[in-house]
């Protein structure tokens, strides 16, 4: 497999003015700005292969959608390289933007007022698609996502889901070689949701499509990624596949016991007891034990009566929580 | 064209709000007759001004209000470039592969201004049939070119305030003061102003290239040579290229702060 994307020693500072408080301070603001230095993003190094699935995950102000900028020749890093599909990707923005599309969750790119096929004849034409490709990837993503009844509707009359899928067609009519997603499943429905995910697969598994998505969604993650790429503070935490960082989480497991009458100061030798309410108590393993289901009913049920009880492996979400705990962001 | 495109799909948007459409135009030319109804009323009090009468005045007028509805009407883009930055859209025209000012032209174009665009004609004509000049081929391209020179002027002062909006962002109100300022100035003779205010506008900000000295060139008047008025519409065009420099290197470092 092939590389598609370089970074190699990414910097990115901002400058941001300091503001002075006080009755006058606009002016001496105005006069001499003093500045704050932002790293946004500090020694970023990744490669990404062709047809990668990649989740670029973060918590809020990590460097996410700064690091998607420059992907996308938005921003211009202040040091390092980059290198994309073969293009310096703000170097030659031009020639190199034809070959990504880039969906922004919460921005449209199509028009508001007029009916969705009138904004994708646009992009036919900004992206000089003949009308035998248009016809035929319009055809693909019609069957895909389901359009047909939404294409002569203003985008105003559709709901967000189905913006979603317009949106995603969108950007795809120019079979990008790279797709960046960010925060394409933020408020859609379960239904909706799946269809996203189902149809991001698809994309990637027909035309190979590369796909970097931002998202805070582990589900997400775990339903599409082949790679995740965790990022916080502006550094690279952790690069590598999803289901190794879940094993590591995977001895942990909670385990809610409900008992037959109400019991004061429940205590159980090799598990921490998390909360005790009344008749129900919740244990967790210690860390580096494995759990055995037979040995801690045994031990349990010596001490006190139970009616009920639950295993529960940590979800994807308490795994990220985890993580951005373990790294301090 | 992809122009063609942009232009069908606006006409296609602002159809769609009809009422809307029509208000707003009746609204701006009200402002403009107002406008016109205070060079009037000046005029009925000071029979000249400088060395203008009222339809040379009214010309003027009729020469701002066309250029200037022209711009606001095709170059909005750049007028609503801090609302660009703002909501994102800058962002979205980036990661497309066509040339950042086709784009911008492309980005907003505002059919409620066509009624004042044919207001301002109207009143140039009005202008043109009671002044008292002797007409030749020269004076007729000269004419033109006052219209074009206004036209890429407002273009260029535009283009500059754009780029000074990347830095501060907000929508100021100092970009207003140099647009519709430069506007209300160009009513009247240009020289009748402090002496420093009359050298911004003709070295800095060539607003007298399509106003104070073309029109000399057609009334025959003023101390400054014929020829130099004539073309002084022109080399006034000329002033578009540091905006457009200005914008371009604003833009880039856009690209390098984010902001």
């Amino acid at each position: 497999m092939s590389k598609i994307i370089e970074f190699t020693n990414i910097c990115k500072q901002f400058k941001i003015p300091e503001k002075k408080n006080g009755k006058w301070s606009f002016l001496s603001n105005f006069f001499k700005r003093k500045y704050k230095i932002i790293q946004a993003l500090d020694n970023i190094n990744f490669s990404i292969n062709e047809g990668d699935i990649v989740g670029y995950i973060g918590p809020n102000g990590a460097g996410k959608s700064t690091t998607i900028k420059i992907m996308s020749g938005i921003l211009t890093p202040t040091s390092g390289e980059c290198i994309i599909n073969g293009y310096i990707p703000w170097k030659s923005r031009k020639e190199y933007v034809k070959n990504i599309g880039v969906v922004f969750g919460q921005r449209s790119q199509l028009w508001w007022d007029v009916p969705v096929i009138d904004s994708f004849e646009l992009l036919k034409d900004i992206y000089k698609i003949s009308d035998e490709e248009y016809k035929e990837t319009l055809n693909i993503l019609n069957k895909a996502l389901n359009l047909e009844e939404l294409l002569s509707r203003p985008l105003r009359q559709l709901s967000l889901g189905q913006k979603m899928k317009c949106e995603l067609a969108g950007s795809l009519l120019h079979k990008p070689k790279i797709l960046f997603l960010d925060e394409p499943t933020i408020g859609l429905d379960a239904v909706t949701k799946l269809a996203v995910r189902d149809f991001v697969k698809y994309i990637n598994k027909v035309w190979n499509t590369t796909i970097i998505l931002t998202t805070h969604d582990m589900n997400d993650i775990e339903a599409l990624t082949n790679k995740i790429i965790l990022i916080g503070k502006g550094k690279i935490l952790y690069n590598g596949s999803f289901d190794n960082i879940k094993h590591q989480y995977a001895n942990e497991k909670i385990i809610q016991v409900e008992f037959t009458k109400p019991y004061e100061n429940v205590y159980l030798d090799g598990y921490e007891l998390i909360s005790h309410e009344k008749n129900v108590a919740t244990f967790k393993t210690l860390n580096n034990t494995e759990f055995h289901t037979k040995s801690f009913l045994n031990e349990i049920s010596q001490k006190y009566d139970i009616v009920d009880f639950s295993i529960n492996s940590l979800s994807v979400d308490e795994i990220l929580a985890r993580l951005y705990k373990e790294y301090k962001l | 064209m992809l122009y063609n495109k942009y232009l069908k799909m606006h006409l296609k948007s602002s159809l769609e709000y009809k009422a809307n459409t029509i208000f707003l135009s009746m609204a701006q030319a009200l402002i403009f007759i107002g406008e016109i109804l205070g060079v009037w009323l000046l005029f009925l009090k000071f029979e000249a001004v400088g060395e203008w009468g009222f339809y040379d005045s009214l010309l003027m007028s009729g020469v701002v209000m066309t250029s200037f509805s022209l711009m606001e009407c095709f170059a909005r883009g750049y007028d609503e470039f801090p609302n660009l930055i703002k909501n994102g859209t800058l962002d979205r025209l980036l990661v497309r592969p066509v040339n950042i000012h086709y784009q911008l032209l492309g980005a907003k174009i505002e059919f409620s201004k066509f009624l004042r665009i044919i207001l301002g004609i109207t009143v140039s004509i009005i202008a043109i049939i009671n002044m008292n000049i002797n007409w030749n081929i020269l004076k007729i391209i000269v004419l033109i070119s006052m219209y074009l020179s206004g036209c890429i002027i407002i273009f260029g002062l535009m283009i500059l305030c754009a780029g000074i909006s990347i830095y501060t962002i907000e929508n100021l109100e100092f970009t207003n003061i140099i647009t519709n300022g430069s506007k209300e100035l160009a009513y009247y003779p240009i020289n009748i102003y402090k002496k420093w205010l009359t050298r911004i506008f003709t070295f800095i900000i060539p607003i007298a290239c399509f106003n104070y000295l073309p029109l000399s060139f057609l009334l025959e008047t003023g101390s400054i040579p014929l020829w130099l008025c004539g073309i002084s519409p022109f080399l006034g065009m000329l002033f578009i290229i540091p905006c457009l420099i200005f914008f371009n290197f604003s833009l880039k470092k856009y690209q390098g702060t984010g902001t």
